[in-house]
């Protein structure tokens, strides 16, 4: 645990080193050449972010904190407070050319830490940019833009988090581009090939598939990669309409180049849509995932799921609070559903969720949630639940 | 004005208890502790709660053969189970119980790397509807004598029902005497004496988990070699095993419902009809290792002893000392809330084969023969009253 602390730290001490305000050794990153003889050439003081890029590394990140009120079936099972996330993103434009972007998640009052994202983009045309490094997969626009300061609600959507994961990221590369359509229309695709999921998402897994389980899949487990890629089409800002697809095999098949089972695929393929018409925004997403189970596991664990959401909100009252002239409130609304296995009637989670939420400037938003749903065992057994949620999120 | 707002305040108070989900009355649960456990008692009894409903991984030590991945996903609710969760045994004392066929119970799945068995061909098979689990405390706690009192092997009250005890040996890892035999109560057939045994051959037979008192795990006979779940065994300690024994000692039964007129008409001909002579409606508990179960009335509806109920049920497969026709007598305490946890089903008897009360007393045959004649016997409106007692336990 200590170890867990210490790795923790100084993670967060070398990001802060990375995105510090440089004053002192760069004046002018045109002369950079001529900087005195460092101490250690390439060492702790002579790095770009110093000597060169000064004022193009930054740092920022959001961050949430949550309380909770929640019952199951009358009982209480929650009360009490959360410091949900913790994210700081760091960007370098190294170039006019080539970009870095990174996102560290520290979750839980540091129990838990990830490298979300890192990516170095070189981009070589507009309808082209080459990305390596740890993405966040291209399944649902969802998993592109979860930021707590944009989700108007405190929980993520259901499909996204118990089905797919998110926010699920993956050692990758390929490439990203736009293409414009006419007028304000445009075409942007990402497709790259990954590490894919690993069988963890059976192995790992005492509730039946969760392909959340399978995630993190560093050390590629079965030399076989994955592709994920997302297309999507707008006629304008205010719509977009996308698809996409994560297909390839998760499991451990060849041991030392001998074959001890066949490639099971997992395949993933979701549509997400968003749109705003009378002033109300809506999006929402629907997934299919389908999992090649082996045989002798079939019945517990399923080998097809589904899931999806909308969320409806509307804005109102733009400064109506006069010492605040950017703020806003909105209403809003969310229908959530998953269905853990699609053979069985039961094994399924449906909530409805409603509230209000206010923000003193777009990047900061207060909201307060009311959730209500009911969820079904394997025997279809209903069982409802109830939150009351209050969460705080902003960028800095 | 003010009344007007106290009035808000209450409707918003009260819609609020059911706005943020309203509780099930422990009554009307097969989950409940027992009443009068102390405060350390409930303690265990939370403990073997979550332990009973806890899945297991593959990488927790699942398998490496398995029919399901934990208790309740069998039991649920604490209550009986449904055709899909059936348990294929084969075998029997005296063929070893086809050890080399897989028997004595057939695990149906298999984690990756390892296969499951098979049913074989031409042996007697046993289906087994997963029954209850509450209020096994109780049945435990009763004394052997009061079987024995209960007992009429050779029909000597000349009635046509012969109940007899299935005498069986304790695994050897069961506290008391070695080798000594003792009345069967648990299972279809009465063939386990203890809840520390139907829990550890829980474990080890149907989700594949090792423990202190069965290290060793439960490999496929033909398959040995597929062995390992790659988790290091015993893969639960014994700790949690004591604690989810203490928690079915501690699971009451639901109290029956509200008597009706036709629920006292019923409970007549229940015993008039000769339901009562193998569904007894009440036996005394006697010593027990929990203070609460001790000295209790058990209003179960059960002889817990073996019955001879005719071809149309017998699955002729010998358990202990049971014959291939026999069945324990099943309690019938908790029917009213039997599909409460099936999602508005009903599956009764061994094997779940009946839908309904009515459609198991039809089935009834053997020594119950004179009984199910009675029932066709009577009126609709009597048959009606009896099902309202029978579904009112
Ligand atoms: C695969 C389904 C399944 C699983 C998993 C399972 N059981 Fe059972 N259980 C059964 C069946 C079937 C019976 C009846 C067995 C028989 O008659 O041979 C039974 C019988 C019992 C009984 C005896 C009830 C009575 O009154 O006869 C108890 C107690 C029990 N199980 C507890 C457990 C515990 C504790 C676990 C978890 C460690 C567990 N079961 C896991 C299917 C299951
Ligand atoms: C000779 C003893 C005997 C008599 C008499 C008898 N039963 Fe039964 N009963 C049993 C046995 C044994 C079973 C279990 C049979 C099986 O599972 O195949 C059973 C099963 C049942 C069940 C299904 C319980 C469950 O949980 O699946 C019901 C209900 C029932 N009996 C009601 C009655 C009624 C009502 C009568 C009177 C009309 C009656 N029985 C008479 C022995 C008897």
């Amino acid at each position: 645990m200590a170890g867990r602390y210490l790795q923790a730290t100084s993670i967060l001490l070398g990001w802060c080193v990375l995105g510090a305000p440089v004053h002192a050794q760069v004046t002018d990153t045109t002369r950079a050449d001529t900087v005195a003889r460092p101490f250690v050439r390439g060492g702790v003081y002579d790095k770009p972010f110093l000597t060169r890029l000064g004022g193009r590394s930054v740092l920022g990140g959001y961050a949430e904190a949550q309380a909770r009120y929640e019952r199951v079936d009358g009982i209480r099972e929650q009360l009490g407070f959360e410091a949900r996330r913790f994210n700081l993103f760091a960007n370098a434009r190294v170039s006019d050319f080539v970009r870095l972007g990174a996102e560290l998640e520290v979750e839980d009052g540091g129990r838990e830490i990830s490298l979300e994202f890192a990516a170095i983009d070189v981009r070589v045309h507009a309808a082209f940019t080459l990305r390596a490094g740890m993405l966040l997969s291209p399944i649902g626009r969802f998993n592109l833009a979860h930021d707590s300061p944009l989700n108007e609600f405190t929980d993520r959507p259901l499909v996204s988090t118990q089905l797919l994961g998110v926010a699920l990221s993956e050692p990758g590369v390929g490439a990203f581009g736009q293409f414009r359509t006419s007028g304000a229309g445009r075409i942007t695709y990402e497709a790259y090939a990954t590490n894919g999921f690993h069988d963890g998402l059976i192995l790992d897994s005492p509730d039946g598939t969760r392909v959340a389980r399978g995630t993190d899949n560093c050390e590629d487990n079965n030399a076989t990669p994955s592709f994920v890629g997302r297309l999507a089409w707008s006629a304008g800002p205010a719509w977009e309409l996308g698809i996409s697809a994560h297909v390839g095999p998760y499991n451990t098949y060849r041991v030392d180049g001998a074959p001890i089972d066949r490639a099971r695929q997992v395949n993933i393929w979701a549509l997400d849509a968003e749109g705003t018409f009378a002033g109300i925004t809506a999006s929402g997403e629907a997934a299919v995932v389908d999992v090649d189970v082996p045989e002798s596991m079939r019945g517990v664990f399923a080998t097809r799921q589904a899931g999806a959401f909308i969320d409806l909100v509307r804005p109102f009252g733009r400064g109506w609070v006069r010492t605040m002239p950017a703020s806003a409130f909105a209403l809003k609304a969310r229908w959530d559903l998953v269905d853990f296995d699609r053979a069985l009637t039961g094994d399924s989670r449906q909530q409805f969720s409603a509230g209000v939420n206010f923000r003193p400037t777009q990047d900061t938003a207060l909201k307060l949630d009311f959730v209500r749903g009911r969820a079904r065992d394997r025997f279809n057994n209903a069982s409802d639940h109830a939150f009351a949620l209050f969460s705080i999120a902003t960028y800095f | 004005m003010r009344a007007v707002w106290v009035a808000a305040l209450l409707v918003a108070v009260t819609a609020c208890g059911a706005l943020f989900t309203e509780a099930t009355p422990d009554a009307d649960l097969f989950d409940a502790p027992l009443d009068g456990l102390s405060a350390t008692e409930l303690g265990a009894f939370a403990r073997g709660d979550a332990e009973f409903a806890r899945p297991f991984s593959v990488r927790e030590g699942l398998g490496p053969i398995f029919n399901d991945l934990s208790c309740a996903a069998c039991h649920s609710g604490d209550g009986r189970g449904r055709p899909d969760n059936v348990l294929t045994r084969i075998g029997s004392p005296a063929d070893g119980f086809l050890a080399p066929l897989g028997g004595p119970q057939i695990q149906s799945r298999a984690i990756p790397g390892a296969s499951p068995e098979v049913v074989p061909m031409g042996v007697a098979l046993s289906l087994r509807l997963p029954p209850p689990v509450f209020g096994v405390g109780l049945i435990e706690a009763v004394p052997e004598a009061a079987l024995l009192a209960l007992a009429d092997s050779a029909d000597t009250n000349r009635d046509g029902i012969s109940g007899r005890p299935n005498w069986v040996v304790p695994a050897d890892y069961v506290p008391g005497v070695a080798s000594a035999r003792r009345i069967g109560r648990f299972g279809r057939k009465g063939q386990t004496a203890t809840l520390l045994e139907q829990t550890v051959e829980a474990y080890h037979q149907d989700m594949g988990i090792t423990t202190e008192q069965r290290p060793n795990d439960n490999l496929h006979p033909d398959d040995p070699a597929s062995a390992a779940d790659g988790a290091s065994d015993p893969e639960i300690p014994a700790a949690t095993v004591a604690a989810v024994v203490a928690y079915l000692r501690m699971l009451a039964p639901p109290d029956p419902s509200a008597e009706t007129p036709d629920v006292v008409r019923g409970r007549t001909l229940f015993s008039q009809a000769g339901c009562s002579a193998c569904h007894v409606p009440t036996l005394t508990s006697g010593d027990a290792p929990i203070a609460a179960l001790r000295g209790r009335a058990v209003t179960l509806y059960s002889d817990l002893l073996l019955h001879d109920m005719g071809p149309r049920l017998a699955d002729l497969r010998p358990d202990g000392s049971a014959t291939g026709t026999e069945w324990k007598t099943p309690p019938l305490w908790g029917l009213r809330l039997m599909s409460r946890f099936l999602n508005g089903q009903a599956f009764l008897l061994h094997d779940g084969r009946a839908r309904s009360i009515a459609e198991a007393i039809e089935w009834h045959g053997g020594e119950a023969d004179r009984a199910r004649a009675h029932w066709l016997g009577l009126s609709p409106a009597d048959q009606r009253a009896l099902l309202a007692f029978v579904g009112s336990r």
